[in-house]
């Protein structure tokens, strides 16, 4: 927050969390009733995530299972042996790495235009105005109403010419330019009080710096969500990578994957979900390392500081 | 000013996109004549499916003066894939027909060549499904049909006598019956029938006299399906709804011995014989016997059985260039020649071309089935197309598709579902 | 103090200026307001417009051609949409993209703005079912769509068990019914996309100003109050991004009907965005595709200026 132009207490006092954390001067109730109703709360919480995790769980179980024990009548949902191979088999006959490499490189760069390119043009849109504005940010969320596969080949004829299909740059501009980070951005911003802008324009700062020093460090949850299902949305994207990656050096998990094991005599699941678990990884632990910054602003985490 | 500097650009580029989009055809590279060529052939899986090298490293062989290099594409979106390679110019210079109801839009897209002129050998099958009007736009080099599979094992255990072809689709479902009756215990069913609509309408449009999906009248369904109702109701094959709910696949069920008898197409042959060999099929005793019939009048080994099935073919890229014609058109008649014929059928793929020597090379492979209802069934028959070629084919099996699954899972009685897809033909595809 | 929408650095009213020196000042303004505006937008611009837009504006060309994706695209005018409001497999499209739509919107705004409210809190373990809601999400829809189908199973399947136990004697077939086929789809959609629009408004719920609130409870204002009074009004720049991304995603639903029940039984889930993908890419009428993509984008784009007019009141 080293260069932020306005009094650190206004930005402190307006971004502080909601209601959900008991004021300290109120006396915690620990009456048994109080007890026992948080036990009944945890344990809704726990069926609960029984239930979303349940697909996810089904997954790893199969993944242990041979290919013809996945599916069957009844359901098996426990197999007579671990069939730890899937995934001995999974690593060493693909090429996991390379698709691992070339994914983490597609989710990065075009997370990171995204958001950065995303919440630049927002600030655009929010902040300033300017004539036609509205009718391009429309013109914005509309191409978002269009089916991807409807201008898919129009699409594929025009990267062919520009000569990018099958490198990973055909994904990084398919992605990283959706209106979808514009739209997200602009939103969040239109939260942000003016005052502190002004503030900051009568200090001298130019818009840019405004976008820079004041924008940015006070949408850290905004930011946040964004550069998340940006990147969920690159790492498990199959359509994008099936059209444009042809050269099986260039492929993404998802992709890869689904080749690897229609590529055998018959779609092996317990191959392809041992290959699925390995890829959630690296999301769930994005995700849990960085779920904090959506309910903990800059402001906020500032302010236990 | 700048919005419009953008909009103008914004409009170049749609002009340029409409051009590349409206030409697209790809300026052949020259090449030296007489010189090397290369062709490019278009493939799926091909680790698995070896046809496709096999084919390759025999024209190779023959022509040395030619490299054939394979393109593959995803088997699943093949059509896709491929379709966006073309349109873009960058196609392969041989296009491998995977489904025969797609070669009447490639054909009409002007992305085919006439390859009328291209020699076949005698009695070769499938031709007929790359004809349009009067020309020739694909050489078929595999014919697979529909045929039964048995499992010998549990027909013994049920104290059960093996099919001798002599069957018809009454006789099949009680044949279902009674094994699934003295097999209860086991448990296995008698017989499992895949969720695709060939299972029931690719026999129906075969078999039945006159019948013909391209006229729009579907009223010869009406038996097949109710046959088939019946076999679900009486508990002789898993139905439909438990089948799609938990996602059974033939090879798990008949692999694994839960089902004593199975409807399939010829390529189970090679995966059935590689799962037994690699374990994840049970090892055990199996024959292949020809499809039930209509009525008797086809069945029995002194008759030709009437089944389906689709060719696959090899095209060539209307926008080849002069200089690699020869060598694609060589490269289809060798595809189509005994001599790859043999080479195909040695790794238990039934060529087009199946005459008695490639039917003996095809059942020398190690694990095939060796009795003699086997050899007719896989060598004998008179196969019809399912997907007869036409522009509206695709329209009409979508709108069939819709029937099966809204017959198959009973919520629709099948008078109303067969009159429902007559209409929408009429209205949404319109007949000539 | 309220979380104030942006009052902009100038006036637009470039013509209606009193003097003619405020009226060129104004207009320089307003010029150079235009140049720092577009300076902010190009970057993402570019891309967008080479990439997304021009793309967009050949499909709406080739809504009026009877293109085949191969060749000549012969201009027909409005013929295939002529036929598009004859054609009944669009109009059943159409309908149950509208009947997935009016179920799966209301559902999941509640469900995810409800989870987002308890999940918002720093109680032990929150990070966990943060996590666990996230999780569908991430899933692969393979595996989503094989272990509901299980799920679903009419006879032996876990839902229906439990449903018998509670003595419904014919609980529903599900997937396998024309008639609930639909809904069942909504259940499975919701359940996954309730994680991605959670995290959405846990973004939206950290602009809502604390003192509003503890000056509310002083008031003596219920937790329901509250909701109403201090954290809605609060949301309402995330609860329009929420509301048009969700009203667009659902009319452009594909690839769960894909994997689940591909249109079927009969044509009791066939959705727009399947409609457009056969016409195109199963029976290469890319043209007639294309004029049913331009009428799907008239109907999300009449939706959501609709909801931008809304907001625009509301917030005035």
């Amino acid at each position: 927050m080293t260069g932020l132009m306005v009094p650190v207490e206004d930005v402190r006092g307006l971004r502080k969390l909601a209601d959900s954390t008991p004021p300290k001067h109120r006396p915690r109730a620990g009456t048994p009733l109080r007890r026992a109703g948080r036990v009944a709360g945890y344990a809704v919480l726990i069926i609960a995530a029984l239930g979303l995790f349940t697909p996810f769980i089904w997954m790893v179980i199969s993944s242990l299972k041979t290919s013809n024990e996945v599916f069957s009548v009844p359901v098996t949902w426990f197999p007579e042996i671990f069939v730890w191979n899937n995934y001995v088999e999974i690593w060493t006959k693909s090429d996991m790495l390379t698709w691992i490499r070339n994914t983490m490189f597609l989710s990065v760069v075009v997370t990171f235009l995204q958001v950065l390119t995303g919440s630049f043009a927002a600030y655009g849109f929010a902040r300033i105005r300017f004539p036609g504005r509205d009718a391009l940010f429309l013109v914005y969320i509309g191409t978002i109403a269009v089916p991807w596969q409807s201008y898919m080949i129009p699409q594929f004829i025009l990267m062919s010419e520009l000569k990018v299909s099958n490198t990973l740059w055909s994904i990084v501009l398919l992605q990283a330019f959706g209106a979808f980070g514009v739209f997200l951005m602009k939103q969040y911003y239109e939260t942000i009080p003016e005052e502190l802008s002004e503030a900051a324009r009568l200090d001298g700062l130019s818009e840019y710096g405004i976008w820079r020093r004041i924008m940015l460090p006070l949408s850290v949850p905004a930011l946040a969500s964004l550069a998340l299902l940006t990147f969920v949305n690159t790492w498990n994207d199959y359509l994008g990578p099936l059209i444009y990656l042809r050269d099986p050096n260039l492929w993404t998990v998802q992709l890869g994957l689904k080749s690897f094991v229609s590529n055998l005599f018959d779609t092996n699941y317990a191959l392809l979900f041992a290959g699925l678990t390995i890829s959630v990884i690296p999301i769930a632990i994005i995700f849990l390392v960085g779920q904090k910054y959506f309910v903990e602003g800059l402001a906020t985490s500032g302010m236990k500081g | 000013m700048k919005r419009k500097f953008v909009a103008a650009a914004g409009v170049a580029m749609v002009a340029t996109l409409a051009l590349a989009a409206c030409s697209a055809s790809p300026a052949a590279e020259p090449a030296e004549p007489g010189g090397p060529v290369t062709l490019s052939v278009s493939g799926w899986s091909i680790a698995t499916t070896p046809e496709f090298q096999l084919l390759a490293d025999g024209f190779e062989e023959k022509y040395p003066e030619v490299t054939v290099e394979l393109k593959e594409y995803d088997p699943v979106n093949y059509n896709t894939l491929l379709t966006a390679d073309l349109a873009a110019g960058s196609g392969p210079d041989i296009i491998t027909q995977k489904e025969v109801k797609f070669v009447s839009t490639y054909q009409e897209g002007g992305q085919l060549l006439d390859v009328s002129d291209v020699k076949l050998p005698e009695g070769i099958g499938g031709t007929e499904a790359y004809d349009i009007d009067g020309a020739s736009y694909a050489v078929p080099y595999r014919q697979d049909s529909w045929v039964v599979y048995y499992n010998k094992a549990l027909f013994d255990e049920a104290g059960v006598e093996y099919p001798d072809g002599s069957w018809t689709w009454d006789d099949y479902a009680d044949l279902e019956s009674e094994l699934s009756t003295a097999l209860s215990a086991k448990p296995a069913f008698g017989g499992y029938q895949h969720s695709w609509q060939s299972t029931v309408q690719g026999f129906a449009n075969a078999q039945t006299p006159k019948a013909d999906i391209l006229s729009g009248d579907f009223g010869h369904l009406e038996d097949y399906y109710n046959r088939v109702l019946g076999m679900q109701d009486d508990g002789g094959q898993v139905d439909f709804n438990t089948r799609n709910a938990n996602q059974l696949t033939y090879q798990g069920e008949f692999g694994k011995q839960k089902a004593a008898m199975l409807p399939m197409g010829s390529w189970y042959v090679a995966t059935l014989i590689a799962q037994q060999a690699s374990g994840e099929a049970d090892d055990f005793e199996w024959g292949v016997a020809p499809s039930p019939q209509y009525d008797k009048k086809t069945t029995g080994t002194d008759n030709v059985p009437v089944t389906f099935g689709d060719p696959t073919g090899l095209g060539i890229n209307a926008a080849i260039g002069d200089d690699k014609e020869q060598a694609a058109k060589d490269f289809l008649a060798y595809a189509a020649s005994e001599e790859a014929a043999q080479a195909l059928a040695a790794i238990g793929i039934t060529p087009a071309l199946l005459n008695d020597d490639v039917v003996e090379t095809y059942f020398s492979v190690d694990g095939s089935p060796t009795d003699e209802l086997s050899k007719f069934a896989i060598s004998t028959h008179k196969t019809l197309p399912e997907n007869p070629t036409s522009s509206k084919t695709a329209a009409i099996q979508g709108i069939l598709m819709d029937l099966h699954t809204a017959v198959m899972s009973e919520s629709e009685p099948i008078e109303s579902a067969i009159k429902t897809a007559e209409d929408r033909v009429k209205n949404e595809v319109g007949l000539d | 103090m309220a979380t104030t929408t942006a009052t902009d650095v100038a006036g637009t009213d470039v013509a209606a200026g009193p003097s003619p020196s405020l009226r060129r000042r104004r207009s320089r303004l307003a010029r150079r307001n235009a140049l720092v505006g577009w300076s902010f937008i190009l970057p993402n611009f570019v891309g967008f417009a080479a990439l997304t837009l021009v793309p967009i504006v050949v499909l709406f060309y080739m809504s009026m051609t009877n293109w085949n994706v191969f060749g000549t695209a012969n201009w027909v005018g409005l013929d295939n949409f002529q036929r598009l409001v004859g054609d009944g497999s669009f109009r059943i499209a159409l309908f149950n993209t509208l009947y997935y739509s009016v179920l799966h919107i209301p559902l999941t705004f509640a469900v995810a703005l409800g989870l987002a409210l308890l999940l918002n809190s720093k109680l032990r373990g929150v990070a966990f079912f943060r996590t666990a809601a996230f999780f569908p999400y991430i899933t692969s829809i393979v595996a989503i769509a094989i272990v509901w189908n299980l799920l679903f199973s009419p006879d032996y399947g876990p839902i229906n068990e439990v449903l018998r136990a509670f003595g419904l004697e014919n609980p529903p077939g599900w997937l396998t019914s024309s008639d609930w086929a639909m809904p069942a789809v909504v259940i499975v959609s919701t359940w996954r996309d309730m994680g991605y629009y959670m995290i959405l408004f846990l973004a939206g719920l950290q602009t809502v100003p604390r003192e509003l609130h503890e000056a509310a409870r002083m008031d003596g204002a219920n937790a329901l109050q509250r909701f109403f009074n201090v954290t809605m009004p609060s949301l309402r720049p995330t609860t329009f991004f929420v509301t048009v991304m969700l009203t667009i995603n659902s009319f452009k639903i594909f690839d769960l009907i894909l994997v689940m029940t591909e249109g079927g039984p009969g044509q009791s889930t066939l959705v727009l965005s399947q409609f457009i993908y056969t016409k195109g890419f199963e029976e290469s009428q890319f043209g007639y595709a294309s004029a049913a993509s331009v009428a799907l984008f008239f109907l999300c784009i009449t939706v959501t200026v609709a909801q931008f007019l809304a907001n625009k009141r509301r917030s005035a």
